[in-house]
């Protein structure tokens, strides 16, 4: 003990009791949490992948007597598939939409990105927040909007083109394999430029600066140097937009479907239709969740050796090119062609539709009319119903999967385990695996439960997708916060819950707020797993776009205009925190 | 590599840059910088962050393109904005080791350094041969094939360095180019690439914030300030006689202002080491301490003008006050003094001394005194130089 002058203790013995040092009690409660909490998260997390993707394996091997009196064990479900030439014509047709977009998406994302943080095009920033925006549309809104635009008979494209310059585009057809495609590349676009825009920006300039002093030209540099450099964003890129748009239902069940083209989600969409074959949709599911399974392996596998660190030392910004008035024009006109056709075409033709009381293909603004939107808010008890339930699942859903998503980076960024890897790879799985399948998996579990038909068993498929999405954002912003900032909170006396609370959760919301904005958005326009999981009384509004469709334009369209402006305020929430985050 | 352009017989120097210029928006990185490289030498360009350094040396890669002035490279006219010239970087022969060395992570160690050979369009076998020769040089022959991300940072470094010289440059560029390193490498470093330089006989330019490394590797040293040249000279002249209150503090001498009492052609007492000194002042510092030292600037000085003294750490000498009674010859310009603080740096210890008010650092083997102890300081007269104050200063490194 030291004692002043005066006689005064000024500081207490280490080993005594003090006011403010945890107790016996409260330590063994924190160490309870904090292994606990986590180890929670994870095992949910494994539970909703694993249990659509095992209930769907053992429903592909039931086969049940075409009497419907036995049922055994069996590979009769993949052979009968196998040999149906229906399948392969939905794969092949499948294999083409996928390729398709993932050319085009790959092709325009990388350009757009190149133009955006590599030169000089004036109006840069604003052009950075419209490519991003198809990222936020519903794909399904987008294809209905594209089917206004560009059908055959009453393409607003079409009846314009004729009207203003006596030019017939009778030939293009948004309902085809290449209308399918058209749509897909726009609106997946924006997750190739997001994949390699940040490595475009941060790339140190020394890289491509060195090329050019030894003698490499400009494009010499941009073709041997940049580009490679450049190869692992792109290639997850395609992958991810491979995957994902070939499993997407949306585009393909708006314009290729009602015109009798067959593609793998939009048969299994109808092999569980009456009368349901489960047998075969199950099988088709475990085909779909192999290739996505083996694809996603190969990418982690190739990227493995492949990461490049493009960031080192002081490192200059990347030179931006000045254009040319040639180069100039040609940027602008790539930037107005996709944000034209990614959000201003598809908009404008909404609203036109949503004010029209019979479309015909022409708007006429004499007539315009509120009636539309007057009956999908308050007349009509399915729209009604479907904007409340998509409100409150998505509410829910974000702030679960963005709970669970908290406690799963938390295992995989902090805990010692060995088995981190193999956890991460599992969690990770569902977000390459197509809506419509996890749906089935999940349809299938939840037949003959009480869960069925619930808005629950749509949630649980809602977060079951997308929470791998969450963790990712989450895990990013996980790494880049130094362990002992958290130690020196436990060292100041803090149990782990406190910890959390004050030092480690503050220091992740931008990134929880980013997590939760994503999933809103992603729920908001669910459709693939919803349309397999929906019963009378949950319906969302992507459902109701699809029950609507066989009625009228008009109610299609206001109500894809009201969807469409939850969507744009969610983008635009996460723009404002974005920016928020950036002035800090 | 052989020359196409004829030399321009007008230019002695093998890097000529006159009236150099460039601003980024409201900030003038180069005011109007001339200076001359001969061939064979290098110049260093020192100077604290923000000084314009390396926007000069981006100026003469053409990666950067200045508003105004000449350059030229080897009797070749790079950049004149009068005649309207500006060649591409690819045209202009170099070569340039960045401080993150820039080694490409998608190539191995042979496509790295092979890389300004093949653009060139060397023949596939001479590309193989020659870098092997170089990658022999630098002490990497045996990681031709490896791919470069396994290399260390000193061992890019080397590749860097290859890369910088396999096609035979005109001139080559350090940007920072060792400051990545460790102290022990970038010590080793140094003397390699001053043994290289040696045997390969180019032209270099070389740019630090590093004093030492400037010392050593330099033939002729620039230090820049805000866009200016401060000083130029040999590395000895510019580290013996810093010619401006910037380089003072910039290498980290003592620098006091003070009020010059008067001028002499010589201090009134016989100097320990004689050394030529043109003028001689005395100037009185705050708390009445007054010191001889020569005056270290072209200009005249008068009697009662402001003076700034300048003294290296090293040649401030504490003396414990009883080795001082017990001392030998009655010693000059020594005074009463107090220890503020000591810290033992292990061959050496540095002294923080209050004297009279003002605070002196001192290097030397420890004199045994401590935090408190009262100590004779003494500053000798030849190593105390008088500069004019308000020069232009910067914050000490």
């Amino acid at each position: 003990m030291m004692r002043m002058a005066g006689g005064t203790v000024v500081t207490k013995p280490l080993d005594a009791p003090a006011g403010t040092v945890p107790g016996h009690e409260r330590r063994r409660s924190s160490r309870a949490l904090q292994v606990g909490l986590p180890a929670f998260g994870v095992l949910a997390g494994i539970v909703l992948v694993a249990g659509p993707f095992l209930a769907t394996l053992i429903r592909s091997l039931l086969y049940w007597s075409p009497d419907g009196a036995s049922v055994a064990v069996s590979l009769q479900n993949f052979t009968a598939l196998l040999s149906d030439p229906r399948f392969h014509e939905a794969a092949l047709n499948t294999l083409i939409c996928g390729v398709g977009a993932t050319i085009f998406s790959t092709l325009l994302g990388l350009s757009l990105a190149w133009v955006v943080s590599r030169t000089d095009l004036p109006g840069r920033s604003w052009f950075e927040i419209g490519n991003m925006i198809p990222f936020f549309l519903s794909p399904y809104v987008g294809a209905e909007a594209w089917s206004y635009l560009a059908s055959p008979n009453s393409g607003i494209l079409q009846k314009a083109s004729l009207d203003y310059f006596g030019v017939s585009l009778q030939f293009v057809n948004i309902f085809s394999l290449g209308g399918v495609i058209w749509v897909l590349s726009l609106f997946y676009t924006p997750y190739v430029y997001l994949l390699v825009i940040s490595p475009l920006r941060r790339m140190d300039a020394a890289l491509e600066d060195a090329a050019r002093v030894h003698g490499a030209s400009f494009w010499y540099t941009v073709r041997h140097i940049t580009i490679p450099l450049l190869m692992p964003a792109l290639l997850s890129g395609a992958t991810v937009v491979f995957v994902t748009s070939a499993g997407l239902f949306d585009v393909p069940f708006a314009l290729a479907a009602t015109r009798g083209i067959r593609t793998v989600p939009t048969e299994i969409f109808s092999s569980v239709q009456y009368p349901a074959d489960f047998g075969r949709a199950a099988s088709f599911g475990m085909l779909v969740m192999l290739i996505t399974v083996a694809l996603t392996l190969w990418q982690r596998h190739y990227m493995a050796g492949r990461r490049y660190e493009t960031v080192t030392g002081k490192g200059y910004r990347p030179r931006v090119l000045q254009l040319t008035r040639s180069g100039r024009i040609a940027a602008l006109a790539l930037e107005t062609f996709y944000i034209g056709c990614g959000v201003v075409l598809p908009i404008v033709a909404l609203v036109m539709v949503s004010l029209s009381s019979i479309w015909t293909g022409r708007f006429r603004p004499a007539m315009a009319t509120m009636s539309n939107y007057k009956y999908v808010l308050f007349e009509y008890d399915l729209t009604r119903i479907a904007i409340v339930n998509s409100l409150v699942l998505a509410v829910a859903g974000a702030t679960i999967g963005v709970g669970l998503s908290i406690l799963q980076s938390y295992y995989l960024n902090r805990s010692r385990s060995k088995a981190r890897g193999l956890i991460e790879a599992v969690l990770t799985m569902p977000l390459g695996i197509p809506g419509i399948i996890l749906g089935l998996g999940f349809l299938i579990l939840a037949l003959r439960t009480p869960l069925y038909s619930t808005l629950a068993i749509i949630l649980i498929a809602y977060v079951a997708h997308f929470f791998p999405l969450a963790i990712r954002t989450i895990s990013a912003m996980f790494m880049a916060i130094n362990p002992e900032l958290e130690q020196s909170a436990r060292a100041s006396g803090a149990t782990w819950g406190q910890t959390m609370r004050y030092v480690l959760l503050p220091l992740l919301k931008p990134a929880l707020i980013a997590a939760w904005l994503m999933l809103f958005v992603i729920f908001v326009r669910e459709l693939g797993s919803t349309i397999l999981l929906y019963a009378q009384g949950t319906e969302t509004i992507s459902v109701a776009l699809v029950a609507l469709g066989e009625r009228n334009f008009g109610y299609v369209a206001a109500l894809a205009v009201i969807q469409l402006l939850v969507l744009l305020s969610a983008f635009a929430l996460f723009k404002a925190t974005r920016a928020s985050i950036g002035q800090e | 590599m052989i020359m196409e352009t004829p030399v321009n017989p007008t230019s002695s120097s093998f890097v000529t840059v006159r009236g150099l210029k460039k601003r980024f928006g409201d900030y003038t990185a180069l005011n109007s910088i001339s200076l001359e490289v001969a061939e064979g030498t290098t110049l260093a360009l020192l100077g604290p962050s923000g000084c314009g350094k390396t926007t000069m040396l981006r100026c003469l890669a053409g990666l950067e393109t200045a508003e105004e002035g000449y350059i030229e490279i080897a009797g070749k006219v790079v950049y004149d904005s009068s005649k309207n010239i500006n060649l591409m970087p690819e045209e202009r022969e170099l070569g340039i080791v960045f401080q993150s060395y820039a080694v490409w992570p998608h190539m191995t160690v042979g496509e790295n350094v092979g890389f300004p050979l093949k653009v060139r369009k060397v023949a596939k076998a001479e590309q193989q041969e020659r870098v092997r020769r170089i990658l022999d040089v630098v002490g990497l022959g045996a990681w031709y094939d490896r791919p470069a991300t396994q290399l260390s940072g000193g061992q890019q470094q080397r590749v860097a360095l290859a890369r910088a010289l396999v096609h035979e440059p005109r001139l080559v560029l350090f940007d920072e180019a060792l400051s990545n390193l460790d102290a022990q490498l970038r010590e080793q470093m140094r003397m390699e690439l001053k043994v290289l330089q040696d045997r390969l006989g180019f032209t270099a330019v070389y740019v630090t914030h590093d004093q030492s490394e400037a010392f050593a590797l330099a033939d002729r040293i620039i230090v820049m300030n805000r866009g200016h040249i401060d000083t130029q000279g040999l590395p000895r002249e510019v580290f013996d006689n810093p010619r401006t209150p910037f380089v003072a503090q910039f290498l980290g001498l003592n620098v006091q202002e003070g009020k010059i009492i008067r001028t002499a052609g010589a201090p009134p007492f016989a100097l320990a080491s004689q050394r030529r000194a043109d003028q001689w002042a005395e100037v009185a510092l705050p708390g009445g301490t007054a010191v001889w030292g020569r005056i270290g600037h072209d200009g005249p000085m008068a009697a009662g003008s402001k003076a700034l003294v300048c003294i290296r750490k090293e040649h401030v000498q504490v003396e414990a006050p009883r080795a001082a009674a017990a001392g030998s010859a009655p010693a000059q310009q020594a005074f009463p003094a107090q220890i503020r603080a000591a810290s033992f740096l292990g061959l050496s210890e540095e002294y923080i001394i209050d004297l009279a008010g003002i605070e002196l650092r001192s290097i030397q083997p420890s004199a045994g005194v401590h935090s408190g102890d009262g100590v004779k300081v003494r500053l000798p007269p030849e190593e105390c130089i008088v500069l004019p104050a308000g020069a232009g200063t910067a914050s000490p490194h």
